[in-house]
């Protein structure tokens, strides 16, 4: 089945549904256009196409101007040979907040299918802004995933995007017992790369617990804080600030924090932990701190249930 | 062996000493953070290694291979050698071992362009200074073996070398490792080089395909700065 939702408005919705033969591999697809509109520059949702099993089903209106919507997969998690895209724009001055209603479960593959894939494209024009924060990612025992996120940023652009990956499902005793978990990661302002991620885990093959991986730690996230055009010193101001956070919140052998400059135009934050909670409560105090230097405004996590 | 092979194979060994005046005695890329945060002790020391080349070495090595590739061009492609660089600049995340790399790559080029006359040594720096682009050590590495005449396989194999020896030499100094014990890591771990290094050549040292997983280095990089004491600096 093929769903496609062109949207007028956050609120306003219409939907063609036509069905077809149902294809070797579920393509799901969300391109959603973000645009800043009226004298308030409030951000709406002006286009969005959807194909299961990828929805939104509204964007709600932020306190800043902003829009907020919800990735739903209604396969509750991908499935061994799911090929999911992604794309979101933010046109110049449009604020979007990105997050998803819980964790990305990524199922076990069946014998001989190809890994799931997604593919996720965030364009963000000048002066936009996206915030994407997603659930972390649970690789269940079986599974073999690749995931290639693109990020392009114009003129004083802006991206807070984190992601946490989870060793497995850890009350069923499964830590590492997926096949292969693939992430590229390609972050780039004004056409020039400024982040590159190509991990390739295969815990079969290669130990995780090595000291040139993640040691003693079982989580591992990671945070991008980007402002196109910012100066260097200012740059070097957060850093020192989120390097406070990173003394505050580390405690060796449970949990890591380490913060760095990028090449230009921003900062990475790490964590590497034995538990999911204390990443899950340490990075939006990281977002707080960046969002109110680079914005003077707060950061606000997304409604849904925690 | 002829004159020419003789004369390769001497200034390939200069080059890849570890005594070469370029400062890479000076860092541990992250690994003085391990040391002190997270119980990376001699014993440990051996297991650590391979798994390190595995990811960091290999990476690396496709970029080394990357510009020697466009260093037996003919005339060097100078945005390509650019974009490398820039590149590889990207994937580095922690600052520290960035400018560790960066420093290493900028230091070693300019002492090789002062050693021989090669256009595209002169062109690389040129056009790195103009952009105000890194040069990073690995990729400066490869295009001086394409520079000097060298094959591609003993430059790959003696940029690999030269990593691990220096790796080996900041580990003497930060832990209880001793002189034999350093010489027989070093000696036991070099069919690892030559199988990193062939694979690499078999991946065409396609630079996007070449996959890095070390986190937990990365982390010690970035929370070097922040250690109470430190060796090195990086």
């Amino acid at each position: 089945m093929d769903i496609q939702l062109s949207t007028a408005t956050a609120t306003h919705q219409t939907s063609t549904v036509k069905r077809a033969e149902l294809p070797p591999r579920v393509h799901g697809r969300l391109c959603l256009r973000f645009e800043a509109r009226g004298d308030r520059n409030q951000t709406i949702l002006a286009e969005g196409e959807q194909r299961l099993p990828l929805r939104i089903v509204r964007a709600f209106q932020l306190d800043d101007g902003g829009a907020l919507v919800h990735l739903h997969n209604l396969s509750g998690g991908v499935l061994g040979g799911d090929q999911l895209d992604v794309t979101v724009e933010a046109g110049p001055q449009a604020v979007a907040q990105v997050t998803s209603t819980g964790a990305t479960r990524i199922y076990r593959s069946r014998e001989n299918s190809e890994p799931a894939e997604q593919r996720t494209r965030i364009n963000i024009e000048e002066d936009g802004l996206v915030e994407y924060l997603p659930d972390q990612l649970i690789p269940f025992a079986g599974s073999s995933y690749r995931q290639e996120t693109k990020v392009e940023l114009g003129a004083n652009a802006g991206l807070f995007w984190w992601e946490t990956v989870a060793p497995g499902r850890e009350a069923h005793n499964e830590t590492f017992a997926y096949d292969l978990l693939q992430l590229k990661t390609w972050i780039g302002a004004l056409g020039q790369p400024i982040a590159i991620e190509h991990m390739r885990i295969e815990p079969a093959r290669r130990s995780v617990f090595s000291l040139a991986r993640l040691g003693a730690y079982t989580f591992f996230s990671t945070f991008y804080i980007c402002r196109v055009g910012l100066e260097t010193a200012r740059w070097s101001e957060l850093e020192r600030l989120l390097g406070e956070l990173v003394e505050r919140l580390s405690r060796l052998s449970e949990i890591v924090w380490g913060v760095s400059p990028l090449r230009a135009h921003g900062l990475v934050v790490r964590a590497l932990s034995v538990n999911s909670r204390e990443i899950t409560t340490g990075l939006p105090e990281f977002w707080r701190v960046a969002k109110l230097f680079l914005y003077d405004r707060p950061a606000v996590l997304p409604r849904k249930v925690y | 062996m002829d004159d020419t092979a003789q004369m390769a194979l001497l200034r390939l060994l200069q080059l890849s000493d570890t005594a070469l005046p370029i400062g890479a005695l000076n860092h541990s890329f992250g690994v003085e953070s391990l040391t002190l945060e997270e119980a990376l002790d001699a014993v440990g020391l051996e297991a650590f290694l391979p798994e390190y080349l595995a990811e960091i070495g290999s990476f690396d090595v496709h970029f080394c291979g990357a510009a020697y590739r466009l260093g037996i061009a003919g005339r060097l492609p100078v945005e390509q050698w650019l974009d490398l660089n820039v590149r590889y600049g990207a994937f580095k995340l922690a600052r520290e071992s960035r400018t560790a790399s960066a420093t290493l790559g900028r230091r070693f080029l300019r002492l090789v362009e002062g050693l021989i006359e090669s256009p595209n040594l002169a062109a690389a720096i040129v056009a790195a200074q103009r952009t105000d682009t890194d040069i990073h050590h690995c990729a400066a590495f490869g295009l001086a073996g394409a520079a000097l005449g060298i094959d591609e396989e003993s430059t790959l194999l003696a940029y690999i070398h030269q990593s691990l020896a220096n790796l080996i030499s900041s580990c003497q100094r930060l832990l209880p490792l001793g002189q034999t014990q350093a010489t027989r890591m070093l000696w036991k771990l070099k069919p690892l080089l030559a199988d990193l290094v062939r694979r690499a050549q078999e991946n065409d040292f396609e630079v996007d395909d070449a996959t890095c997983f070390a986190p937990l280095v990365e982390v010690g990089s970035m929370r070097h700065p922040a250690l109470p004491t430190r060796l090195f600096i990086s």
